[in-house]
């Protein structure tokens, strides 16, 4: 198993080296100039040639790449071209956002997603299946920034003033701040990794609340995440009931389902202990892949909510070209879907028995 | 073989992880500074009493061949500060009144920032009426009042809180949800929303701004005048204006908009929608109506261009009803925008909002010939405005632009459509909304628990507006500094830190005489030398204040330049 998943980690070497070929040749292939993003109206190509020459981009392609390939060697992911901050202080400031909201998306849609599968596979071909799955098309055909914009409708307008009612938009309150957990802590001679990691710490509101046990600011962060946490994970939950249903049906149809039947074991007990942990495996599956999509930037939900996370920044730095935060951010976003896979694997061999065999 | 390979790149992985954890300093993460947050200022003096003698700064060009127009910037005494010109500069305390850019700071907070716009996003300090109490980037900056602004009206409110929702609908359901106290960019499909509801109030902000039709005149048949003239004919002003402008909008019937003086001529007749003399005229001049033209666009909402798409597509449909094929294209910003000025389109959408009210930031800035989106410049048309530039008299500036503005109906460089109103909308509940031209007035608004929350479209850039542009960094700037004059609710500016600036009878050389007494954030007390200091970080290109963000300092070369002092030639 150590050696399987160190043969995995190797292999993101290659992985990581080819997305930064691919993203690198590619944004700077793709027609658009960040100068006349950045300056707008105002940009004159005299001002243009001085911003490229300023920011590097006037050197020839190949060498641009072998000094941004160099630099990443050295843990120096660049700035950003629209504000000169450094790459790794703007994913510590975006990815806990996003990793709070797919989390918060992922628990609602597998809790709920399982449970309407279970239900319409036990309930095959009657009303309460027909009506399952049609809620299952109906969250997966459902258009993210309706929905979303319908929800903040529903509970920032129509429950103002009860105690139902939820923020329509934002992070947090604007009550509320997020204090350096250097600060909290006392720590000042954090660099490198520490910093990143404590930095990412403080930036996740739920975790910087819960480690300096400010519970208001958990509540108001979890508040705000409701709402788009329901609404991003309509989809996925459509998908996980879906695979569900699929999956424990035919895994029911199996001999040894019969035979466990056949025994005289309470049919509950089947369904648990026999069917649902074989079928397990591809919703298993789909779960990762889903968490992997949201790690990876919900931009829409992200948006509508006015949240600051992976996808809203990534789409803004496509559209305004500041290609060392598209190139950073895809980098992180590949490793992200390399370890979700990982984890996936990892688990196929907990569910499964002939995988650890094998 | 395979076990060596193993090992060989375990090592090589393990390698890297150490290299990435050992990055370079300028790469770590200052975890401490997540979010950013300003001390409080505190009032201890870091500049010298008194008893030091003042030694007054100068930046100065030896000649007026670099290129640009502000040859100096002398601090005469403490508190006078002389600005002299290579041409007359009629239009001075508009520029620095009204843009951003031209903030005043403090020479030394500048000399330990060098003007680094991520060292003055962590603690700016400024004379304006508020101070930053933290940024929580990504979400909002909190700012309180400053204690040592000089202003004669403190804030009305304790907290002012500047949000972001690049969402329109998103922005108007956080108002209605009371989540916030303001909104900027109202939508035209929101205004019956907002009218309608009896706990919201709307604010109309006029500023001066057009959308025109770009004609590129070095492409046939559009470098025939008549053919020109004919497709501004064509167009039903009006009825674009009632279908996709919010109310108060006009059709614009001149190159400038009612509200510029001297520039827009009173009483002048636009070209008349006639498309049946437009027919006529064309096929006069054997106009290809077989031949399909392109139309280019970019979907990006501006005040004067509020639905793009549908705005293009009613422009098609009109030049349709006269026979000529239009094609549509719609492109990204990035693309569009280089295209354009390279002078890549024949037919295209663009659009101004005035930076400063006067008329150079009309005329001189699209028919002096300085872009190549519009093809080749008309040499009648340039005298008269290089003329009236530098003209220090109204009544003279005015005729010359009279003249202008019927050459510009005659050679037709672009067909100019609508000056479309911005509107923004408040709680009912806040008090003294007075927006001006160029700023809301946010420190005059009172809420019943003083807290002034505002949601714009986006996240200011930094807080270096000497080298911004956009109008969301700017909004955020104009709280925490100030400029040697101020545009409050009207288009007449104001003394701000200046007691006044008094031009030369030519114009070219303007002395101001600061206010006394004024402290900056940080405690230092305003002289000419900070005045000197913040125009050299922006126009000396060898200044080492000038770090700023892009580095590009667009404004002062836009409104002094077109270059800089000491630039190097390209």
């Amino acid at each position: 198993m150590i050696q399987f998943l160190i043969r995995r980690l190797i292999l993101v070497l290659p992985v990581l080296l080819g997305i930064l070929l691919v993203t690198f040749t590619i944004t700077r292939l793709v027609p658009g100039d960040p100068c006349y993003v950045m300056l707008g109206e105002h940009a004159t190509q005299a001002s243009c040639n001085e911003f490229k020459a300023r920011f590097g981009l006037d050197k020839s392609i190949p060498e641009q790449f072998v000094r941004y390939v160099f630099n990443i060697m050295h843990g120096d992911f660049g700035n950003s071209l629209k504000d000169r901050r450094p790459i790794t202080l703007i994913i510590s400031e975006r990815l806990p956002m996003t990793i709070e909201l797919a989390f918060l998306a992922m628990l609602f849609a597998s809790i709920f997603g399982v449970i309407l599968g279970v239900v319409s596979a036990l309930n095959r071909n009657s009303a309460t299946d027909t009506f399952t799955m049609l809620f299952a098309n109906m969250g997966v055909s459902m258009p993210v920034f309706w929905l979303g914009l319908l929800l903040a409708y529903f509970f920032a307008l129509v429950l103002k003033g009860t105690p139902f009612a939820l923020p329509p938009s934002g992070r947090l309150s604007a009550t509320m701040s997020l204090v350096p957990l250097t600060k909290v802590w006392g720590i000042t001679d954090a660099t490198g990794l520490k910093a990143f990691l404590l930095a990412m710490l403080s930036n996740s509101a739920i975790m910087n609340g819960l480690l300096t046990h400010n519970f208001a600011l958990v509540g108001d962060a979890v508040k705000h995440l409701i709402l788009p946490a329901v609404a991003v994970g309509t989809i996925s939950l459509a998908i996980v009931a879906r695979t569900t249903r699929s999956a424990l049906l035919e895994v029911l149809g199996q001999d040894y389902i019969r035979t466990a039947r056949a025994k005289g074991l309470p049919y509950a007990l089947v369904v648990r202990k026999h069917a649902l942990r074989n079928a397990l495996i591809p919703i298993v599956t789909i779960i990762g892949i889903q968490t992997g999509a949201l790690l990876s930037g919900a931009v829409l939900t992200e948006t509508i909510f006015s949240l600051p996370g992976v996808g809203s920044r990534m789409v803004e730095a496509i559209l305004g070209r500041d290609y060392p935060v598209v190139q950073g951010f895809s980098v992180v976003i590949a490793l992200i879907f390399v370890f979700t896979n990982l984890i996936v694997d990892a688990s196929y061999a907990y569910l499964d028995p002939r995988v650890r065999v094998k | 073989m395979k076990r060596i390979l193993f090992v060989g790149l375990t090592a090589v992985l393990l390698a890297s992880f150490v290299l990435s954890a050992c990055g370079t300093p300028a790469t770590e993460v200052p975890a401490t500074e997540a979010p950013t947050s300003a001390p409080v200022a505190t009032v201890a003096p870091t500049e010298a009493p008194t008893a030091v003698p003042f030694v007054g700064e100068k930046m100065q060009a030896p000649d007026c061949n670099f290129g640009g127009n502000l040859k100096a910037v002398e601090a005469v005494d403490q508190s006078t500060v002389k600005f002299t010109f290579c041409a007359p500069e009629p239009a001075f305390i508009a520029k620095v009144g009204s843009v951003e850019a031209f903030n005043i700071y403090d020479s030394d907070y500048l000399k330990e920032t060098g003007g680094d716009a991520t060292k003055i996003n962590e603690n700016p300090v400024g004379t304006g009426p508020y101070i930053v109490k933290e940024w929580v980037r990504g979400d909002h900056i909190t700012f309180v009042p400053n204690p040592t602004y000089f202003g004669t009206n403190k804030p009305a409110n304790s907290t002012f809180i500047l949000k972001w929702n690049k969402e329109a609908a998103a922005r108007l359901l956080d108002l209605q949800a009371g989540n916030v106290s303001g909104i900027a960019e109202v939508t035209a499909d929101d205004l019956p929303t907002i009218e309608a509801d009896p706990n919201l109030q709307l604010a109309p902000r006029k500023i001066n701004n057009f959308l025109y039709l770009g004609i590129n005149n070095t492409y046939p048949p559009f470098d025939n005048e008549k053919v020109r003239q004919a497709f501004a004919m064509l167009i039903d002003k009006q009825k674009i204006v009632d279908d996709f402008y919010a109310p108060g909008s006009v059709p614009a019937t001149q190159f400038v908009p009612p509200g510029v003086k001297p520039g827009y001529t009173d009483g002048y007749v636009d070209t008349t929608y006639d498309v049946a003399k437009a027919v006529e005229m064309l096929k006069a001049e054997n106009f290809d109506f077989n031949k399909e033209y392109t139309l280019s666009y970019a979907e990006r909402t501006r005040p004067y261009f509020p639905q793009p798409t549908k705005i293009a597509q009613a422009v098609q449909a009109q030049l349709a009803e006269a026979g000529i094929k239009v094609k549509l294209s719609m492109e990204e910003w990035a693309t569009y925008l280089p295209a354009t000025r390279n002078g890549d389109k024949e037919l295209f959408f663009l659009g101004w909002s005035e930076d400063y009210p006067d008329a150079t930031n009309w005329y001189d800035v699209f028919l002096t010939g300085s872009s190549k989106a519009f093809g080749n410049a008309f040499p009648d048309i340039v005298e008269r405005i290089q003329k009236a530039a530098q003209s220090g008299d109204p009544v003279e500036r005015q005729k010359l632009y009279d003249e202008v503005n019927k050459l510009y109906a005659q050679h037709v460089p672009t067909i100019v459509i609508a000056h479309g109103t911005v509107n923004q909308a408040y709680l009912a509940s806040v008090q003294n909304v007075k927006i001006g031209p160029y700023n809301e007035n946010f420190d005059l608004m009172s809420t019943s628990d003083g807290t002034l929350i505002f949601s714009q479209d986006g996240e200011p850039v930094s807080l270096q507006c000497a080298d911004e542009t956009d109008g969301n960094s700017f909004r955020a700037c104009n709280l925490l500094f100030s400029k040697l004059y101020k545009f409050t609710t009207t288009s007449i500016a104001e003394p701000d830190l200046a007691e006044q600036c008094v031009g030369n009878t030519d114009a070219t050389e303007w002395t101001c005489t600061l206010k006394k007494g004024v402290v900056f954030s940080n405690g230092a007390t305003l002289d000419a030398n900070d005045v000197v200091a913040s125009f050299s970080a922006g126009y000396d290109y060898n200044s080492p204040l000038r770090k700023g963000n892009s580095g590009a300092y667009q404004y002062f070369k836009d409104l002094f330049g077109p270059k800089v002092l000491n630039q190097p030639a390209e």
